[in-house]
């Protein structure tokens, strides 16, 4: 086990300090993200550190909120998905035969459909709010991460420790968590940071759509595409939460490839 | 190395699709909203050569659930397709005064009774000539359907033709909005004779006297039209086809005109002008519409406290139609009453009597009817600026206490949530209708047995149905506007549907590509009422 390099400590104190940063919204930090404070469209001044949106709202406070609503629905939306692709695809991975065939199939399936098209069903089907949005993140990001653990469990169920392990008697549960799980976990924690970056351009999705984060709540998704369409005539708009963003993908990214690095030790591979 | 190119990839594609949305190119040749005639945001140039194909936008498709009958067609964003290819007797000026369409002029012997002369060379775009058989079916068709626009045309006693002429249309007591009603799509004159004899079914084919003819449709996509060659008025359509591409996202509609692939687009988006002041070649124009949002309580609702007319009119007293109209619309909306800001006749909202009370007001009606902790659920629709109305509102209401939660879906969802069912399933929603051209017209909406759409949602008023009905037999003049102000006091009382502020109607064109007629006012809805004026510069 190695310890993390400096860019992933980086990492993770960049996302130290965006979480920090959401926390300060739910404690008033910065103001009330709904409330009308002033003229509409106005740039970055005293009043308003990062100017005002097209409702005279102050940007800084929903851009805290919005940080904060993106990192806990992609956060929680991966770690099912993680959860739920770590499960059927060592299975799948591992077991092989039919099961391993139903799987793919189902997988299949979900990939058939695009994005934006899946999460639409699933809003429909639910209702629009973060529930829905929560839900089309899972299916969203569920089969690439489920085929590529599962691809990692086929590679890992041939190696020479899990033969050992199953001939010295080790029942299938101790195989799967001890000697499989640890060894596909890096995948997993990569997949999981591209997941989150998907994750996050769904949400945009479906809030722009109106399926997602419901007005006036704020996400990195809908000041985005709100930025977007200001952004020649107000570009603080975007600024604020674009950079934020970069960061925390960023963050996000060298984090898990850190991660990876560490926990799967037998493949060197350092980001320089 | 490779997760970190990702990274920088996803983040840099999600913020230039944003870029993208807008378009990135600009030129320092911004053209501001300019001066045409009086009465017009611009005015197509004759001299320009006709022919050509003008190329639009529009957010939204005609709806698909009442097909292609004009008579049935029963929102604003259909009748403006529809009038492509269909005509009324009459239709509205840029003054909203109402002028000669296929009726070249008419009399009026009596309140009662209405002589329209029919325009003779009037042909269907089949070739076969329109006859007096053809308006007076239609009117008799539309009087026995159950179309919404049917509560328009008021009392409606007899519908006569004489000779091949004139058609005479008898009242049953006097109805001032009498032929501002007929002005509208589903008072279109449709091809009776085909339709009669089943040769034709108006509810898939498009068949009428206007300057298109419907080439192709692809719901939610797009449609063609070619001129029709049959068209009474000479030297117009000045374009010979006419592609309408369905962007529902603004920002598409915005980039399609940045990059010419659009000579003209609809927008919702109020700061459209300061969004594309870089474009060059790209002229922004508003039109001072009678259409105003408003917001529906639904005092059907089981167990709702909306179902109390105090708690109703707590909501309309909290409500800030001046803010909502300033930081909304961005200024280019205002208040109004029951009766469309702007219109001759209509009521002053500040005079108003909950426009007199203030937010304390709000709060001790809200406990008479003990419901201080009052919540509900808004529902809207995604398209701009519906969602910016709602966010103020949901301020205003919560400096009386009372908690919003925002609902928004795409138009097709909100409608069927909206409409579907009787008694409706929602709490308040928002919506906007056209105001037309005469104060009274829409307050027939405030009935719910005439207007029908409202009926899973809000309870009749007999003492307002009667006032409304009262304001149509009157006159214009000082008569009518005391009884039109009294119809306003009596539904601001009543609070089952809040006026909000007017709603203003964006169109942008391509200096270089098109020389558009627009009226700077408009009653209808309807952006596309000078399409077959416009001449075409260059065919994208």
């Amino acid at each position: 086990m190695r310890r993390l390099d400096r860019l992933s400590i980086g990492g993770l104190v960049t996302l130290l300090v965006l979480v920090v940063f959401a926390l300060g919204s739910l404690i008033g930090a910065g103001g009330d993200p709904d409330a009308i404070v002033g003229p509409r469209l106005q740039p970055p001044g005293s009043g308003w550190w990062l100017g005002t949106d097209n409702l005279g709202r102050p940007v800084l406070p929903r851009v805290m909120e919005g940080v904060g609503t993106t990192l806990l629905l992609s956060s929680v939306a991966v770690l099912v998905t993680a959860a739920l692709s770590a499960t059927f695809g060592i299975v799948a991975g591992y077991r092989g035969g039919y099961l391993n065939e139903l799987v793919m199939r189902l997988v299949e399936v979900l990939y058939s459909f695009p994005a934006i098209v899946l999460a639409i069903l699933v809003a429909a089907v639910l209702g629009p709010g973060q529930t829905a949005a929560l839900a089309s993140i899972v299916l969203v990001t569920i089969p690439l991460m489920t085929r590529l653990v599962r691809a990692a469990a086929v590679a890992v169920s041939q190696r020479d420790y899990v033969t050992s392990a199953v001939i010295s008697g080790a029942r299938l549960p101790r195989v799967l968590v001890r000697h499989v799980l640890p060894n596909v976990a890096g995948t997993i924690a990569v997949q999981g940071t591209y997941a989150l970056s998907v994750g996050i351009a769904v949400e945009g999705g479906l809030s722009f759509l109106g399926f997602g984060v419901q007005p006036p709540q704020a996400s990195l998704g809908v000041l985005i595409q709100q930025g977007g369409t200001y952004m020649i005539a107000a570009p603080w708009l975007i600024l604020g939460p674009g950079v934020v963003l970069v960061a925390a993908i960023l963050a996000i990214n060298v984090v898990g490839d850190g991660l990876r690095d560490r926990l799967e030790p037998r493949e060197t591979r350092t980001l320089t | 190395m490779r997760n970190l190119r990702l990274a920088c990839g996803v983040a840099a594609a999600l913020l230039a699709s944003a870029c993208a949305a807008t378009g990135t190119t600009t030129s320092p040749t911004a053209a501001a909203q300019q001066s045409a005639a009086p009465g017009y945001l611009a005015l197509a140039d004759q001299s320009l050569p006709s022919g050509g194909t003008l190329n639009l936008q529009v957010h939204i498709d005609s709806g698909a659930a009442t097909g292609y009958d004009p008579q049935l067609a029963d929102v604003a964003t259909t009748w403006q397709l529809l009038s492509l290819s269909y005509e009324t007797l009459v239709t509205v000026g840029p003054d909203f005064s109402v002028q000669p369409l296929l009726a070249e002029k008419w009399d009026t012997p009596s309140p009662t009774e209405y002589v329209f002369h029919l325009r003779k060379g009037v042909r269907f775009a089949n070739g076969r000539e329109m006859t007096a058989d053809d308006v007076v079916g239609s009117l008799k068709r539309l009087l026995a359907s159950k179309s919404v626009w049917r509560g328009q045309l008021g009392p409606v006693k007899s519908v006569t033709a004489d000779g091949d002429g004139e058609v005479k249309v008898t009242l049953s007591e006097p109805y001032t909005p009498f032929l501002t009603a007929l002005a509208n799509v589903p008072a279109a004159v449709l091809p009776m004779k085909e339709i009669d004899d089943k040769s034709v079914d108006p509810a898939t084919t498009l068949l009428g006297t206007g300057p298109y003819v419907v080439e192709n449709h692809r719901q939610d996509v797009s449609w063609a039209f070619k001129r029709n060659d049959q068209y009474w008025n000479k030297g117009k359509p000045a374009a010979d086809a006419l592609n309408i591409t369905i962007a529902p996202e603004e920002a598409a509609r915005i980039a399609a005109l940045q990059n010419g692939s659009a000579a003209l687009a609809t927008l919702g988006n109020v700061d459209s002008a300061t969004m594309l002041a870089g474009a060059g070649n790209v002229q922004v124009g508003t039109q001072a519409t009678t259409d105003f949002y408003y917001l529906m309580l639904n005092s059907l609702k089981p167990g709702s406290k909306l179902a109390d007319p105090k708690v109703r009119q707590a909501i309309a007293i909290a409500l800030d139609n001046q803010q909502i109209a300033d930081v909304a619309l961005g200024g280019q909306g205002k208040p109004t009453a029951i009766t469309p800001a702007g219109l001759p006749g209509a009521c002053d909202p500040a005079a108003l009597p909950s426009a007199a009370k203030s937010v304390d007001d709000a709060k001790a009606l809200l406990a008479e009817a003990g419901a201080q902790d009052l919540s509900f659920t808004l529902t809207i629709f995604s398209t701009e600026p519906a969602p910016a109305v709602a966010q103020v509102i949901q301020q205003n209401l919560q400096q009386a206490g009372i908690t919003v939660k925002i609902e928004q879906m795409d138009e097709a969802s909100w409608s069927g949530k909206v409409y579907g069912k009787a008694p409706a399933d929602f709490d308040a929603a928002l919506s906007w209708f056209a105001g037309y051209a005469d104060p009274g017209m829409v307050t027939k909406w405030w009935n719910p047995e005439t207007a029908g759409f409202n009926v899973g949602f809000m309870k009749p008023d007999k003492e307002l149905n009667t006032l409304i009905d009262a304001a149509g037999k009157e006159p214009a003049g000082p008569s009518r506007d005391q009884a039109l102000t009294a119809v306003c006091a009596k539904a601001d009382a009543d609070a089952q549907m809040i006026p909000l502020v007017t709603r203003p109607a964006t169109v942008a064109f391509r200096t270089d590509a098109l020389s558009p007629s627009l009226y700077a006012t408009e009653g209808y809805g309807n952006v596309l009422r000078l399409v077959a004026d416009a001449r075409v510069k260059k065919t994208q």
